[in-house]
């Protein structure tokens, strides 16, 4: 026998079924007084007639479903059945007429909805819900063999992003960047307001005396250092910002680089190689990620954070590889999670297992510690840690990037072997000047005075948004990052931002993991605590606000 | 007076009364059903969820009666890959959540509701809570704004009222406390799937089986009484086409999706009950406990049925929800503090991250290319296809998978080359196709 014939229905058609009676029914009913219902014998007929197939219809629905739709109030209406028998008693038509004006209305909607749920009746604006639903992971594999055309469909999505003006990337600074700032976006619309965009924690960009050693410099050596460091780049100053930026990290052979990225990379290029190991903090910077895989194909990733899980990996690789290197590698306070490891420890299990530890102190270094010496100072191990790399963008006021280790011999191998040392040009005679007055000011009584206003508007702001509920992650330092979560809320954040002058960088996948996008708030030394408390009002009300647009324009409600 | 009265008797609610009875509290639940019941639910139980049956002791009593596996076949887009969930990675997910991983087993069932609904309601009686079938509870009662008990009927029509220190909603998705107290929903995510699915004898492909290609995926697990629960999933921009010819565009969905499957079950399944399905299944998440209330299980967040997790996920929330329960009754904690702490479990990071994983499958995308690329890759490294399967099944943290610098060595490990694969041969033209919907007249 052929099942489908025995078989009962489907929920779905059987609950079709009975809003299609119910239509009826009530149709029926429609402009009709009780007294008029009770004296037409065709419109009783009609009622009782649709009344009995809901009834059979809500019989025939599933155990399944009724147990599961349990808000749906399934013997009611399958006492329909009985209660609409005897056709004479005026009760029976009065329980039915008052059935269908009072409880069977909000049933009605709980079905309907169910059947056919409202969100595929609703239309968004298409480009607006393309922007906000994919990833940039989404183009990473482009397919095709023609390289350069296949890369036009993330344009397009990235057109779209313009379009909608959630797009997080390329804005246009108008004037210098300082605590209050003026930026174009994409759709050349224009905005003033609050500064947490720029990374520049102790405001050094404004200081008179970074500006002074700037124009000395243009004057007296030009703006270009002409050539490599290896070849003529370097003047008589980058030896002095060598000396001054060994006094601070109290290591006393310093590389420099043209960026923060080309000493990250630089250093674990220049080490590594490929029959060596490197294990690597999940979450440390990008220049140390992809050096580590340009220099072997034996990288652990580690649990963020977690010494123990170093330990043990190096545990098992000494068990097996008593003949190669090792480094291990983090940053000091990373900038994603404002948070950072316990250095200790890691360099203690370093040196038990004969591996080396690389610190990358880009973010701390200048801007938090006793005297501007960053998470290294924090914890005791200035000059203790095998090697130490940094970027100048953040606190230094410049391009530009170091790398420091207590051995004239790793200076000169990685200054040949890293790549980014030898095969760039050297920083030019400005931004050499401006570091090494900025190393001045970082080690002066004015630098502790900077961190302290730096520290007393991130404690505003931070105590400001977490009461208003909101989540900021890791420890007090220069960066707080407000978790989101949501990618599309995120995006929808972001516009408002920019409309009520809030300037801040979104960080979204693949900088965090998907789901995890988030606000890198960047706290200055010239933020007011009042104006950062101001900032994290509005931006609680953004995101009120942000979440109410999605509920109307996709019904979807996003906290 | 109740310690504890739990309405709802199934996946959330039993295992929260068995684990308080257990610890000597006075529990009643109560639920409309009568058991042996059944309920919408493909039943498939991912290793954590088998693993807490075994944690409280009724492993054996399911696994006596239902085909159990460790072996899980995918094939997406004609890329196979076959898998089993690493005991390390079941291990660090009970650490880290409930702070013990005994009892973890590698086995995944698919168990009938009415099989294991039965069982679990059994349980709850012999652990010594009271239990009360084919009661409907219509209302709370509440002093203030705190909740103290629940009015309701018999299945003999009595109205009765009962009164505890807690009452804990695990009444589901339509859940009435929820609706009682008039919680709103939250972060709801209004694209889901379709599912329509039916029990079939007749074959036997080993193994679970699940498929998808483009917009469509099937799945075929054995289930209880010799069966394959056999299951049909798309987006539900397509339901309405779907559902014009249940029978017929379920068949075309196991065709279309792999013609081996789709000509199993045509010449050798035969189809045991009606077909069962809904697009219901919206996501969203409620607050989780109040003044004298707590939710637990789909009552408190209900997700598409895409990853199957609503049950193993309701059984995490029982044993979260009990142990706070526990810690708030017994005076150890104060309530609300323990249940700030249950809530931070269900509500942490990874937990969102999760969310926002299901929600995203749920839109049923065509695969994209690169997510392509990363099964074929997948195929030389079994370690990381288990963490894969791991981490779809919320068992490993989608950061530690999904994290961009790890996807990045994975395929500079690969050995494979997509060259093998049909899919990527006119990748543009078969993803255009795909976006076509299939069961349109
Ligand atoms: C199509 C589909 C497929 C699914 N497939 C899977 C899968 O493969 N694997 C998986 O893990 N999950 C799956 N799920 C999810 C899973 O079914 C749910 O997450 C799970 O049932 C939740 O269990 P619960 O105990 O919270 O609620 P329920 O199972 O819904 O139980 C709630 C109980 O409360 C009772 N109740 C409600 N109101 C009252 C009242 N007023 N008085 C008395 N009693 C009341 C009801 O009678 C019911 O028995 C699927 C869901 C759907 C929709
Ligand atoms: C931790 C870390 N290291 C290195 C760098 C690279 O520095 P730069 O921007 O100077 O190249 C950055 C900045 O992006 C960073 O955050």
């Amino acid at each position: 026998m052929n099942p489908t014939t025995t078989t009962p229905l489907e929920d779905d058609e059987i609950i079709g079924g009975l809003l299609m009676a119910a239509e009826k029914a009530t149709h029926s009913l429609k402009g009709r007084s009780l007294e008029e219902l009770l004296s037409t014998p065709e419109t009783r007929e009609t009622l009782r007639h649709y009344a009995t197939e809901m009834g059979e219809a809500a019989l025939q629905v599933s155990e399944m479903m009724r147990n599961w739709a349990s808000h749906i109030p399934w013997e009611l209406l399958i006492s329909l059945r009985d209660g609409a028998q005897p056709l004479g008693d005026d009760d029976a038509v009065r329980a039915l007429w008052s059935f269908f004006q009072e409880q069977f209305p909000p049933v009605r909607m709980a079905l309907q909805e169910m059947w056919q749920p409202a969100h595929l009746r609703r239309k968004a604006d298409p480009v607006e819900e393309y922007a906000l639903d994919k990833n940039t992971y989404d183009f990473f594999r482009p397919a095709g063999r023609d390289l350069l055309k296949r890369t036009e469909e993330y344009y397009g999505w990235v057109e779209a992003r313009r379009q909608t003006e959630t797009w997080p990337y390329s804005r246009t600074l108008e004037v210098t960047p300082g605590s209050k700032a003026q930026v174009t976006n994409e759709a050349g619309r224009r905005t003033q307001g609050i500064n947490f965009a720029s990374q520049d924690y102790l405001s050094l960009n404004a200081h008179p005396a970074v500006r002074e050693a700037a124009a000395r410099a243009l004057h007296d050596f030009g703006p270009h250092s002409a050539g490599s460091a290896m070849a003529v780049g370097n003047t008589r100053i980058s030896e002095e910002l060598e000396q001054a930026l060994a006094s601070l990290v109290q290591m006393e052979h310093i590389t420099l680089f043209p960026t923060g990225w080309a000493a990250g990379f630089g250093a674990v290029v220049g080490l590594v190689r490929p029959e060596d190991h490197v294990l690597i903090d999940r979450l440390a910077h990008a220049c140390l990620q992809q050096g580590a895989r340009a220099a072997t194909k034996n990288v652990i990733r580690y649990e963020h954070l977690n010494s123990e899980a170093v330990r043990q990996s190096l545990k098992d690789i000494r068990a097996r590889d008593s003949r190669n290197g090792i480094l291990v590698v983090t940053d000091a306070l990373f900038s994603v999670d404002a948070d950072w490891p316990d250095l200790i420890t890691l360099q203690a299990v370093c040196r038990e297992y004969d591996a080396t530890l690389l610190v990358d102190v880009a973010h701390d270094l200048g801007s938090m510690g006793p005297g501007g010496t960053g998470v290294l100072g924090m914890q005791d191990l200035l000059g203790k840690v095998d090697l130490v790399m940094g970027a100048f963008s953040k606190s230094f006021a410049s391009n530009g990037g170091f790398l420091a280790s207590h051995s004239p011999a790793v200076k000169q191998y990685v200054k040949m072997f890293g790549g980014s040392h030898m095969f760039s040009n050297a920083l030019s005679p400005v931004q050499t000047a401006v570091v090494l007055k900025a190393t001045e000011l970082i080690r002066s009584p004015e630098g502790d005075t900077l961190r302290a206003k730096l520290f007393g508007a991130v404690h505003a702001l931070r105590e400001e948004l977490t009461g208003q509920g909101l989540t900021c992650m890791g420890s007090p330092s220069p960066i707080v990052p407000l978790l989101i979560g949501n990618e599309k809320l995120a995006r929808t954040v972001y516009r408002l931002f920019f409309d009520r002058g809030v300037l801040a960088v979104m960080v979204e996948f693949p900088v965090t993991p998907i789901g995890a996008a988030r606000f890198r708030l960047q706290v200055q030394a010239s933020h007011e605590p009042g104006e950062a408390r101001e900032a994290a009002r509005v931006i609680g009300r953004s995101i009120s606000d942000a979440r109410a647009h999605l509920t109307s324009a996709f019904g979807s409600e996003l906290v | 007076m109740f310690d504890a009265i739990i309405i709802g008797g199934r996946c959330a609610g039993s295992a929260t009364a068995l684990q308080l009875a257990r610890k000597g509290h006075k529990v009643l639940v109560v639920d409309r059903s009568t058991f042996p019941s059944d309920v919408i639910s493909t039943h498939f139980l991912w290793p954590h969820g088998t693993s807490y049956l075994n944690r409280w002791g009724l492993l054996d009593r399911v696994l006596a009666q239902t085909p159990s596996h460790t072996e899980i076949h995918l094939v997406n887009d004609g890329i196979p890959l076959a898998g089993t969930v690493p005991v390390e990675l079941l291990r660090q997910y009970f650490q880290q959540l409930h702070g013990d991983d005994t009892g973890v087993v590698q086995r995944y069932a698919s168990v009938r509701r009415l099989v294991l609904d039965k069982l679990l309601v059994d349980a709850a009686v012999e652990a010594g809570a009271e239990v009360r079938e084919g009661f409907v509870v219509e209302e709370l009662i509440s002093e203030g704004d705190q909740v103290v008990g629940i009015r309701g009927r018999t299945r003999q029509g009595a109205r009765v009222e009962e009164r505890a220190r807690v009452v804990v909603g695990a009444d589901g998705r339509h859940s009435f406390v929820a609706r009682t107290l008039k919680l709103p929903k939250y972060d709801e995510r209004l694209k889901c799937t379709f599912a329509y699915w039916s029990y079939f004898s007749g074959f036997s492909l080993g193994t679970a089986h699940m498929h998808r290609r483009g917009r469509v995926s099937i799945a075929v697990v054995p289930t209880n009484f010799n069966q394959n629960m056999t299951l049909v999933f798309g987006p539900s921009e397509w339901f309405e086409s779907f559902r014009r010819d249940v029978a017929g565009n379920f068949q075309r969905a196991l065709d279309f999706v792999s013609p081996e499957i789709g000509e199993r079950v045509r010449t050798q399944g035969k189809r045991e009950e009606r077909f069962y399905g809904t697009v219901d299944q919206a996501a969203f998440l409620r607050p989780l406990f109040g003044p004298g209330w707590v939710l637990v299980g789909d009552a408190g967040s209900s997700k598409d049925q895409c990853t199957a997790t609503g049950m193993t996920h309701a059984f995490r929330d029982a044993e979260l929800v009990s142990a706070a329960l526990d810690a708030g009754l017994s005076g150890r904690q104060p309530l609300d503090v323990a249940l700030k702490q249950y809530e931070s479990r269900r509500r942490s990071q990874s937990a969102a991250a999760y969310y926002d994983y299901v929600c995203t499958q749920a839109e049923m995308r065509p695969l994209r290319h690169d997510e392509l690329q990363l099964f074929v890759v997948l195929r030389s490294n079994q370690e990381e296809t288990n963490r894969f399967i791991a981490t779809h099944g919320d068992i490993a943290p989608l950061s530690e998978f999904f994290q961009a610098s790890n996807l990045m060595l994975l395929s500079d490990a690969a050995k494979e080359s997509s060259r093998d694969y049909a899919v990527f041969a006119d990748f543009e033209a078969t993803s255009r196709m795909y976006q076509q919907n299939l069961f349109a007249a």
